[in-house]
């Protein structure tokens, strides 16, 4: 944290002494006077009562402390715990090395760190000050000497330090002052250590388990890591390949963590190598060497026609399988699909040689993925997990809301634009979807896909429940991303259109190229608004059988015989877990904003 | 000879039509914006468009690349005759370039990847070499230093620059323009006028609607004028600004000289 560099760039306006601050902005006049006392005591009576609901005789903690396994992971099974860690080892290396690519470097001036220090601490000394009798003394005297030592440095970096509003910590040194202080937490700070061994709940005095604070230090330690070799790794290859190959890895490896290394399927190698293998390779192979002819510059019409060819018969595919007639394997029904749209839009990247063969190299190894991805959720898994969820609590909650998220954002794409085209047909269609998902209640939705789907559909084309809960988000979600889509795309002016019809572009690369990066930076706020909608709202999970956080809080571990009926940390808690990603995601949004805004700001 | 190849010296009526307009109408609702309009432009021939606001100058050019579609009359743009075919429309707007009043820049694209986007999308050109033209070309406009910018970073005036450069990336053999200067200030009018007349000086095909009479008198080799959408007059800039036949003609050149 101390390799601070003094730069060049604007530095932020210096900071008035703090008594003159106070007067200006809180005592000015008399009515400034009253407002601030009142809102004070407002303030302190609010702040209270929650010390009162957290402190209060009644909370006990330990149900907190003893289900903590339950509420991140449910019932996944202790002795396969190391996959669960190893998923997050994943994880944490793959958000290392986007900050690389992305080259997300904020720095914060000492005096921004010094005014936050300042604020904690004296929070901290307001809640020593007022918290309620029944607060543990020795928690207490923590409070107090916590808050002298935060207001301490607080006031060094602020009096003491030359000029710290122009003195900049690198993002570096953020991301290793922060690991540095969880980690240090959970080695020093005594916790206890609690659990449940063989059903019983254990508890012990001293600091947080082993079990739990050596691989969190080691995640922290392999994302610096990451991060520090990115950063080298950008000094001398260009960005542009590390940014698609994390893009592609941010699609495809979270479902590859949840389904390969969560659920570890029971591969059945004699059915790959007889049936799921030669079926990749033929889609990987064929539709490749397909895409590469097709992209022959002067063959568009050809591919038009071929990809009409092919779509007809992935709907027709679909029709009957719905009739119950199957010509072709769930996976060749889903990856005829896939070449019919890849087909259609081969017209777009045809080119030179290369560029023909990186199509067709991307199709392939796609076409691999998918295929592997497939295979692997549709055979048994091998975990021994006595409630048969294998996906529950917080992983389950980020899961459902991560793909929701990422399945409606295409979708809700489309839908904006179908509601914006010029054609009749598809305005109406997608008006008629929004209009109709929007007037009914998700739940509803939530009912209709995991009760009501399955009836409808054939015998054999059954749906998970978790296929279905995800499903209802996604079809819901959409709807309100096209909504919010659709204001940014009325921004874009039309002489952007214009612009980009006059040099030739095709429809198709009017709308990526041109419409849609700018109509998408507008509604980043209200996009990120609803992803956080979509994040709380997968609490609804619990309905339609799920395990999610809020389940867990509020029905699980009220029913433990050692917690009988103790809702109130648990649901505190959770509260707590959702205000915190959610607080995460809008801050990374204004974030996101401000650098796009840097890059063409006037 | 009709009025649509009046003033034609004898060796520029012996060049190839580059854009024939033969009586095209245009409506927009009930409102008729042109009125059976007859132009015709030579192979490397620069034409000025005059004519008071609303007269259907912008109109006209905009229906030459297809911006707006005639619903009467033909119009043949190299050769090409523009149709509902899709394929003829995605030709001809490749092989025209417009500059627009507005510039149009796009504002999420730096200045080179303006200039890069179309040659590498439509014309498949390699990246590489889509930039080194690029940089040619904003060398020639007289801003190579401005390349990693945004748009709006630049000024007015080295927008427009910008934009002149963008759609010659598509190495255009036409080029309209639309007042192109209108929403410049003063001081930067002069240095996308320079830069048009070095285009005109290197033979460019060119369909300028403007008020800026000093360019029209030194560059143009034909003027035409129109009013409520009809062609009114076609002649050289001598005869428009020595002896100019039609009343309105010279009602409008004494309002504007
Ligand atoms: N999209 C449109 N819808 C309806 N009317 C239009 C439209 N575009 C132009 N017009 C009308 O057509 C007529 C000709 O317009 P045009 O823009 O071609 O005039 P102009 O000669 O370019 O004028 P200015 O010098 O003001 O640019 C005007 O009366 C205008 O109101
Ligand atoms: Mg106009």
């Amino acid at each position: 944290m101390t390799d601070t560099t003094i730069d060049t760039a604007p530095p932020e306006a210096p900071l008035p002494s703090p008594v003159r601050w106070v007067r200006d902005n809180l005592f000015s006049s008399v009515s400034n006077t009253v407002q601030t006392v009142a809102f004070t005591a407002v303030l302190l009576g609010l702040l209270r009562w929650v010390l009162g609901l957290v402190f209060a005789d009644e909370s006990n903690w330990v149900s907190v402390a003893t289900n903590m396994r339950l509420l991140f992971t449910y019932n996944y099974p202790a002795e396969q715990f190391v996959r669960i860690w190893f998923a997050a080892g994943v994880l944490f290396v793959a958000v290392g090395a986007s900050f690389a690519a992305w080259n997300i470097n904020p720095s914060i001036t000492l005096r921004r760190i010094g005014v936050s220090l300042m604020g904690t601490g004296g929070i901290t000394l307001v809640v020593a000050l007022i918290t309620p009798s029944a607060t543990p003394s020795g928690l207490r005297t923590a409070m107090w000497v916590l808050g002298v030592a935060l207001v301490v440095i607080a006031a060094v970096v602020l009096r003491v330090i030359p000029e710290p509003h122009r003195r900049r910590v690198p993002f570096l040194g953020l991301l290793i002052g922060v690991s540095a202080i969880v980690c240090a937490i959970m080695w020093f700070v005594p916790f206890g250590d609690y659990g449940f061994s063989e059903g019983e709940p254990t508890a012990a005095d001293g600091i947080v388990a082993s079990s739990t604070r050596v691989p969190w230090t080691v995640l922290f330690i392999i994302m610096i890591a990451t991060y520090v070799a990115g950063r080298g790794l950008a000094q001398v290859v260009s960005l542009a390949p590390l940014r698609r190959a994390m893009i592609a890895w941010w699609v495809i490896g979270p479902a590859f963590i949840v389904f390969m290394v969560l659920r570890d399927p029971e591969f059945d190698w004699a059915h790959i190598w007889s049936t799921d293998l030669p079926m990749a390779a033929g889609f990987a192979l064929g539709g490749g060497a397909l895409i590469y002819l097709l992209a022959a510059p002067g063959r568009s019409d050809l591919a038009r026609v071929l990809g009409a060819i092919v779509a007809a018969a992935a709907v027709f595919n679909w029709v009957a399988a719905f009739f119950g007639w199957y010509p072709m394997l769930q996976k060749a029904r889903f990856s005829f699909a896939l070449a019919a749209i890849a087909i259609l839009l081969v017209p777009n990247f045809a080119g030179e040689r290369s560029a023909r063969l990186r199509v067709a190299a991307v199709w392939a190894g796609f076409m691999v993925v998918f295929h592997w991805l497939l295979t692997g959720i549709n055979t048994a898994s091998t975990l021994d997990i006595t409630a048969p969820p294998f996906l529950g609590g917080f992983v389950l909650t980020v899961s459902i809301a991560y793909y929701v998220m990422l399945a409606s954002f295409p979708l809700g794409v489309l839908l904006s634009l179908a509601r914006t085209s010029k054609l009749p047909i598809f305005r109406v269609l997608s008006t008629t979807y929004i209009e109709v998902v929007r007037g009914v209640p998700l739940i509803t939705v939530l009912f209709f896909f995991s009760i009501m789907l399955p009836l409808f559909l054939p015998s054999g084309m059954g749906i998970s429940d978790l296929a279905a809960v995800f499903a209802g988000y996604t079809v819901f979600s959409a709807a309100y991303m096209a909504e919010n889509i659709r204001g940014g795309l009325q921004s874009v002016r039309r002489g952007q259109y214009e612009a980009a019809d006059a040099l030739g572009l095709t429809t198709v690369q009017r709308t990526s190229l041109i419409v849609l990066p700018q109509a998408l930076r507008v509604s980043i706020p209200n996009l990120v608004g609803q992803a956080i909608a979509t994040f709380k709202e997968t609490s609804l999970i619990a309905i339609v059988g799920g395990f999610d956080l809020l389940r867990i809080a509020n029905s699980t571990i009220p029913n433990q015989p050692d917690f009988l009926g103790q809702k109130r940390p648990a649901l505190l808690f959770i509260s707590l877990v959702y205000f915190v990603v959610a607080y995460t995601m809008s801050r990374a949004s204004r974030n996101l904003e401000n650098r796009l805004q840097a890059g063409q700001a006037r | 000879m009709s009025i649509a190849d009046n003033a034609l010296t004898d060796e520029m009526a012996s060049r190839d039509d580059m854009i024939v307009c033969r009586g095209v109408k245009k409506w927009f609702g009930d409102f008729q914006a042109l009125r059976g309009v007859d132009v015709t432009v030579k192979d490397r021939e620069v034409m000025v468009v005059l004519g008071p606001s609303g007269s259907g100058k912008s109109t006209l050019i905009r229906c030459i690349n297809r911006l707006e579609v005639h619903q009467e009359g033909d119009i043949i743009v190299d050769g090409v005759e523009l149709t509902n075919d899709l394929r003829n429309i995605e030709k001809i707007r490749s092989e025209v370039g417009m500059v627009f009043q507005q510039f149009n820049l796009f504002p999420h694209l730096t200045v080179l990847d303006n200039i890069t986007l179309a040659p590498i999308w439509v014309r498949k050109k390699p990246k590489a070499e889509a930039e080194a033209k690029a940089m040619e070309l904003l060398e020639r406009v007289g801003i190579p230093e401005q390349a990693a910018k945004f748009p709006g970073q630049l000024s007015g005036g080295q927008q427009q620059r910008v934009a002149i450069a963008r759609s010659l990336a598509m190495e255009p053999r036409i080029m309209l323009f639309d007042e192109p200067t209108s929403a410049l200030d003063p001081e930067m009018i002069s240095e996308v006028l320079d830069v048009m007349k070095d285009l005109a000086r290197g033979g460019m095909t060119m369909m300028v609607v403007t008020h800026e009479m000093g360019f029209a008198r030194e560059v143009a080799d034909r003027l035409v004028f129109m009013e409520s959408g009809d062609v009114v007059e076609v002649g050289t800039p001598e005869h428009f600004f020595t002896n100019p036949q039609e009343e309105r003609t010279k009602l409008f050149l004494s309002q504007i000289l």
